[in-house]
């Protein structure tokens, strides 16, 4: 029989490492850009990911190879050599394919470093300064962290066709603009940076805020906003205090995922969380990256949150956690970005500090903004600090106000519980 | 013998995170034909191929529909023809509307 000879391929393909393929086509991708130019970003995208499908197709039948990502490249490098090769036959335009093969055999080997430089570099070509954020988040979705359009739709919770468009979009502003493939440096990396960690924090934000049909895609999205990130913080141009102030920030909030839903859906707040369930491992690296964060004079509001999360993951429990320190933060950060909504959750910290009598008063004062009124939040506040300081009929009408604005059901679940906790009490 | 037709992945265009999904299912499936001694050989196909009829004409080929390309074939040792198509339930290839055609190989002995 046989059988003994062929090697049990079951174990070779169930040991890839979770999203191996996802990662490797934004892997293979940057590498290949980065040897054929942007221009070609359509027969890269193609032939990467024809590479996978023939990965699907024979390693089942055969065995995984030593070196998986190894045989990709090699893979997709021939084919889209290949492709350039058959065009500039049709063209009659001479490609150096001669040229770009003895390079390939050169780089056989190619290393994890040189592999990681060459995402960046395409990372930093996805967020060019030129494009809106959502068609920088779509690029880095679809090349850098390999999503498909239906994949990316479902954890931007928008249309389909919508996201085809974009992308189609901002990939021919890519390749129009000859974007150069580089890390900056000097004094350009700065606002460079700035778009790239302003990408990352949105697209943490959006895995991370409950939605409506919770689903695991969205989680993907924080995974890979730290993936990127850790690009950065590896790098040595790259590696800057407001950098590891993000990376501590996504470190502390993804360390609480795993409970920020109770087991029927329901949003559990933090006082509600269970917090032996949180993950210390993520927590102690963020403390690592909030140290690494301090150097430096400039505060970002990376910093700020990041501090605020800090305190909140590292207190002993809920009634420990130093509030004081986090309502300075608040302060500091009212000050850099007066944001409204920033103004109502420092509100929340106010009460924790001064009770709920005073924070009451503060909020009469917020409530006449317009931008505030229409906003859920707002009215499940009033009706929190209300509850607090003993109005149990006004904190009702607050809730009631709230449970009809909110848009999202998981949102909407947990005002409907805090009203009904509150009629029960 | 196992012929494996259609159910090509590519043309449902799959995301790299269901392409290694799916290459897991395939995986676990031949691996437990391969532990229980079932499995005798098998080898997938490239999709382009060359159709020579006779009086020696080649084309390209065989250029059928998709549901119809043969993927692969396996060569597995089953009981019966019965304990065979029942083997071959578990073949992912249903996943995307794919097709196992279940053939005994004939014997010399009578």
């Amino acid at each position: 029989m046989e059988s003994s000879v062929q090697p049990s391929a079951h174990q070779q393909t169930e040991a890839l490492v979770e999203h191996f393929f996802r990662h490797e086509f934004g892997k293979v991708i940057a590498h290949l850009t980065r040897t054929f130019g942007t221009s070609n970003i359509e027969i890269i995208e193609d032939a990467v990911q024809d590479a996978l499908y023939k990965a699907m197709q024979v390693w089942p039948y055969k065995e995984v190879p030593d070196n998986p990502s190894g045989w990709i490249i090699r893979v997709a490098k021939n084919k889209v050599i290949d492709v350039l090769r058959h065009n500039s036959n049709q063209q009659k335009v001479t490609v150096d394919t001669v040229a770009l093969e003895a390079d390939t055999d050169n780089h056989e080997v190619t290393l994890d470093s040189e592999l990681k430089d060459d995402q960046l570099r395409l990372f930093f070509a996805c967020c060019q300064p030129d494009l809106t954020v959502e068609s920088q988040i779509i690029l880095t979705l679809k090349l850098l962290c390999g999503f498909s359009r239906t994949e990316i739709s479902r954890a931007l919770l928008k249309n389909e066709d919508a996201i085809a468009k974009a992308f189609t979009r901002a990939r021919s502003k890519m390749k129009e603009s000859a974007v150069a493939l580089e890390v900056p440096q000097g004094p350009g990396l700065q606002s460079r940076l700035e778009v790239v960690l302003k990408v990352l924090y949105l697209l943490f934000n959006e895995g991370y805020k409950a939605a409506q049909g919770e689903d695991l895609i969205r989680e993907d999205l924080c995974e890979e906003a730290m993936r990127l990130c850790e690009l950065l913080t590896d790098h040595p141009h790259c590696s800057l205090p407001e950098v590891h102030a993000l990376m501590a920030l996504m470190c502390f909030q993804s360390s609480r995922f795993a409970t920020r839903l109770a087991a029927d859906g329901a949003l559990l707040t933090l006082d509600q969380q269970d917090r032996t369930a949180w993950n210390q491992e993520l927590i102690q690296l963020g403390n690592v990256h909030m140290a690494r964060s301090i150097s430096g004079v400039r505060i970002t509001e990376y910093h700020i949150q990041a501090r605020i999360a800090y305190h909140y993951s590292n207190a002993i429990s809920y009634e420990k956690t130093n509030w004081e320190q986090i309502l300075q933060l608040y302060d500091l950060m009212l000050r850099s970005t007066p944001s409204p909504v920033a103004r109502l959750n420092r509100l929340v910290v106010y009460s924790k500090v001064h009770g709920a009598t005073a924070a009451l008063q503060a909020f009469h004062e917020l409530k006449s903004d317009k931008k505030l009124s229409n906003y859920h939040l707002t009215h499940a506040i009033e009706g929190e600090l209300l509850k607090d300081s003993g109005n149990t009929a006004a904190a009702g009408k607050a809730f009631d106000q709230a449970i009809a604005l909110a848009q999202n059901a998981t949102e909407k679940a947990f005002l409907v519980k805090k009203r009904e906790a509150l009629t029960n009490s | 013998m196992y012929i494996f037709r259609g159910g090509d992945a590519r043309e449902v265009n799959q995301s790299p995170e269901q392409m290694q999904a799916h290459m897991q299912k395939w995986g676990v499936w031949m691996g437990a034909l391969g532990e229980s001694g079932n499995f005798i050989a098998g080898e997938p196909l490239q999709a382009a191929g060359h159709v020579v009829s006779t009086g020696g004409v080649v084309t390209d080929g065989p250029f059928a529909e998709g549901a119809e390309i043969v993927g692969g074939y396996l060569i597995v040792e089953a009981t019966d023809a019965a304990n065979a198509t029942e083997l071959s339930m578990g073949c992912p290839i249903f996943e995307y509307g794919g097709t196992v055609e279940v053939r005994e190989v004939q014997q010399m002995n009578m």
